[in-house]
């Protein structure tokens, strides 16, 4: 049974982004900078460590206060390989500042027990709208088509974890038709033009482990829909007609502080990681299926 | 094992020879018209971009036409023709380079060797004959925007609202469109691209010296940067090379819908291979290309190439581009600072304005399948530096009757057989290859054990006896599985 395998669904996106990184490391041949990663990771760890006794009153050495600091430890990892995957500059300061706005937002920038902005996509744009000496590589992934059917699956095992594929599917979907009215129907590209628009991983890994984070997307179903469709529409824009490099990670910052907003107007139960939502039959054996049956 | 670096050289034939533009050239002939490597120099910075084309059309210059979309319709002062030395400067300076080092004999005293320097470019370029004058017609939904005579070209800037219109046009005023051009023409009008449509000016061309075509130089305000590869793509038989000469101030430039690869640098490889560099770079790209599942872009070379930077490369194999060169090449903001030029009165720029100035070499190899889209890019703040570099090694000589000696000729056999296996892997070449390249190294009386032709079955031998599969991945994930493992079993997840 899957669900035992790992007790916090957080472990998964670990360890699928270490997949992306090896993928990216060994088959796309990427020039590993391995002093940034470390950065990113260092960073990331000290600072929830720090956050966590700076923000938490707990007595130091008490066993709630260890279980506090083990309980970060996923938290800071997903933010450290998000940033490893997708941040780039070539000095480490920027590294650790973007690791440690990543991290301190979480503990700072909260609203109704939730923080407010998707720690690493903060980090990102953080540095790369103040310092300008960082960027980020939307071709990194290129577009092929493996690819694509790897980070379905995966992806697709993340978000049935934790309950969200439905904003994955609303971003994505309105992304690519909106891509496809624009490119195929109106301008007359042929389909592969559009096909490598969609296929490109950055987007892919986008919807499936960026805009996906429980913590920072309303926790009413048809506000997340309609929240992941807008933030979809807003992106197109700005790719097609202001040619913004990563813009649906620029978008999906400045929409987070909507996210409060939607949750007063839209009241729904909070989502908690690690939890353990008891599931039901039929959600068993279907992610059972999806196990049994993914490239995994 | 010991090693002296006494020169540094050399050269490099890249594969074949470097040519032509990425547009498209409507012939006006029924022949037809191939355009195999292309050469475009990229100069950004904010929302400005320079685009110069180099020229290598081989047909009777009175048939030549080039038609390149512009986001913009550009104005007469943007368009200038420059001198085509410059390509053959950049690549020279920008190629891909072989390093020679050499061996220290363990068994003698230290002994200086002469230093020399060998750089050898001997890049051919083909040139072209005659011109002729462009044709006005305003009919089909195609408007004449603009029209210029910028030394021998005459410039047509059209806009059109179909792509049936423009054609029809075209064929009217006997170009002649190549199959398959259509399909692309329709999505750039669309796009609200206009066509930036050059021929040669008979009359003007008769007053030059030369029987070459200039390059043309483009500049104009767009957020878009980009080359427009696809119109090029549709008279092109099979797989075109680009080489894409970047300059800017902040950085790198890379592809944005592509993936940017480096190519493999730095490698020790067999002494023979300086005899037929250029052949084996060309195998070497011609096997990276294909690894990496041809849709690439390939980094051969970054540096920043400031005037005030004396340090470009290393080793460098030509001439640095001087201030002149680049300012020739589009790099506007040095413009302020280049002294021999007292016409440019406006010279009030501040001295302190950032006159950096960052060299990026792409290499592309596209074809319509591997390509669907044109080349985006985007200037990036990485300056880190890059070259293309290969390491060949000469042994010591004199006799190593002594101790050291006897172990330096192991060490050689080892490095040899490892320069072997990394020839093959590097190009994808059977080491039957390069037997007679081997046979013909002849510099070796002293290290008979160690030759290459010698070492080569027994490469062979073990490569043939390496297992296929990945170990390292077996290795990786049995490493992962058993932490996971361990972290489980301690109830850490």
């Amino acid at each position: 049974m899957p669900a035992l395998v790992f007790r916090d669904a957080r472990y998964f996106q670990v360890s699928f982004q270490f997949i992306f990184l090896a993928y990216g490391i060994l088959y796309l041949h990427w020039n590993a900078q391995w002093w940034l990663y470390a950065t990113y990771f260092g960073s990331s760890l000290l600072t929830q460590f720090s956050c966590e006794i700076i923000f938490h009153t707990h007595r130091t050495g008490s066993a709630s206060w260890w279980k506090g600091l083990r309980k970060g430890i996923p938290s800071a990892l997903i933010s450290s390989f998000g940033l490893s995957l997708l941040l780039k500059t070539n000095n480490w300061h920027i590294a650790a500042l973007a690791a440690m706005i990543s991290i301190v937002s979480k503990y700072i920038i909260r609203l109704n027990g939730k923080h407010v902005f998707n720690p690493s996509a903060l980090g990102i744009v953080a540095v790369l709208f103040f310092t300008d000496q960082a960027w980020i590589s939307p071709g990194q992934w290129g577009s092929g088509i493996v690819m694509l059917f790897a980070v379905l699956s995966l992806g697709f095992i993340v978000v049935t974890r934790v309950q969200k594929l439905d904003i994955s599917l609303a971003f994505l979907g309105t992304f690519g038709l909106l891509l496809f009215a624009r490119q195929v129907i109106y301008l007359g590209w042929p389909l592969d033009f559009f096909i490598q628009s969609i296929s490109t991983g950055s987007l892919l890994l986008f919807s499936f482990f960026m805009i996906t984070d429980p913590k920072t997307t309303p926790n009413h179903a048809w506000a997340r829909i309609i929240w992941a469709v807008a933030i979809a529409a807003v992106s197109f824009y700005m790719a097609t007609f202001r040619f913004i490099n990563g813009a649906p990670i620029w978008i999906l910052v400045l929409a987070q502080p909507l996210v409060p907003v939607l949750d007063k107007l839209f009241p729904a139960k909070t989502f908690q990681w690690g939890t353990g939502k008891e599931l039901r039959q039929e959600e068993q054996w279907f992610i059972q299926s999806v196990y049994t049956h993914s490239v995994m | 094992m010991k090693r002296k670096l006494l020169i540094i050289g050399t050269m490099l034939a890249l594969s074949p020879l470097l040519y032509s533009f990425c547009g498209f050239y409507v012939s006006k002939a029924d022949g037809t018209l191939k355009n195999k490597t292309s050469q475009v120099i990229l100069v950004r910075d904010g929302n400005h971009t320079v685009i110069t084309m180099y020229n290598d059309y081989k047909g009777d210059v009175k048939d030549f036409a080039m038609v390149v979309p512009v986001p913009v319709v550009l104005r007469k002062d943007d368009i200038h023709v420059v001198d085509q030395s410059i390509f053959q400067r950049l690549n020279d300076y920008s190629a891909p380079r072989l390093v020679e080092y050499w061996d220290e004999n363990p068994c003698s005293v230290y002994t200086e060797k002469d230093k020399m320097f060998s750089p050898k470019a001997d890049l051919a370029t083909g040139y072209n004959k005659s011109g002729r004058g462009a044709i006005l017609n305003e009919m089909m939904g195609v408007k004449i925007e603009a029209k210029y005579l910028v030394g021998e070209y005459d410039i047509l800037i059209l806009s059109a609202k179909e792509s049936g219109g423009l054609k029809e046009w075209l064929t009217t005023n006997g170009y002649k469109i190549p199959a398959g051009a259509e399909e692309v023409l329709d999505p750039y009008i669309k796009s609200n691209l206009k066509f930036f449509v050059v021929k040669v000016n008979e009359a003007e061309k008769k007053k030059l010296p030369g029987d070459f075509l200039r390059p043309l130089q483009i500049s104009f305000n767009s957020p878009k940067f980009m080359l427009p590869i696809r119109l090029g793509m549709a008279n092109a038989d099979g797989d075109q090379d680009l080489v894409v000469y970047a300059f800017t101030r902040k950085g790198r430039i890379e592809c944005t819908n592509y993936r940017n690869v480096e190519i493999p640098t730095g490698k020790n490889i067999p002494l023979f291979v300086q005899k037929n560099f250029g052949v084996f770079y060309g195998n070497l790209f011609d096997n990276q290309w294909k690894k990496e599942d041809k849709s690439v872009g390939f980094l051969e070379y970054a540096w920043d190439v400031s005037p005030q930077n004396f340090y470009h490369c290393d080793p460098c194999i030509a001439t640095a581009p001087s201030e002149q060169d680049l300012v020739q090449s589009g790099v506007w903001w040095l413009k302020g600072k280049d002294w021999t030029d007292y016409t440019d009165v406006d010279n009030d720029e501040p001295d302190n304005e950032n006159k950096n100035v960052h060299f990026t070499r792409l290499h592309f190899r596209y074809n319509r399948n591997s390509f669907p889209q044109d080349l985006m890019f985007q200037v990036t703040p990485n300056t880190e530096t890059f070259q293309a570099r290969y390491i060949i090694t000469h042994p010591a000589t004199g006799s190593f009757t002594c101790d050291a000696g006897k172990k330096y000729i192991h060490e050689l056999k080892t490095r040899r057989k490892n320069e072997l296996a990394d020839l093959t892997a590097l190009t994808g070449r059977n080491m039957d290859t390069w037997q007679d390249d081997a046979r013909s190294v002849n510099d070796e009386e002293q290290v008979k054990d160690a030759q290459y032709a010698s070492l080569m079955p027994q490469v062979k031998e073990e490569m043939e006896r390496r297992p296929d599969y990945p170990v390292g991945l077996v290795l990786m994930s049995v490493v992962i599985l058993g932490s996971a493992g361990l972290l489980r079993w301690k109830g850490f997840i």
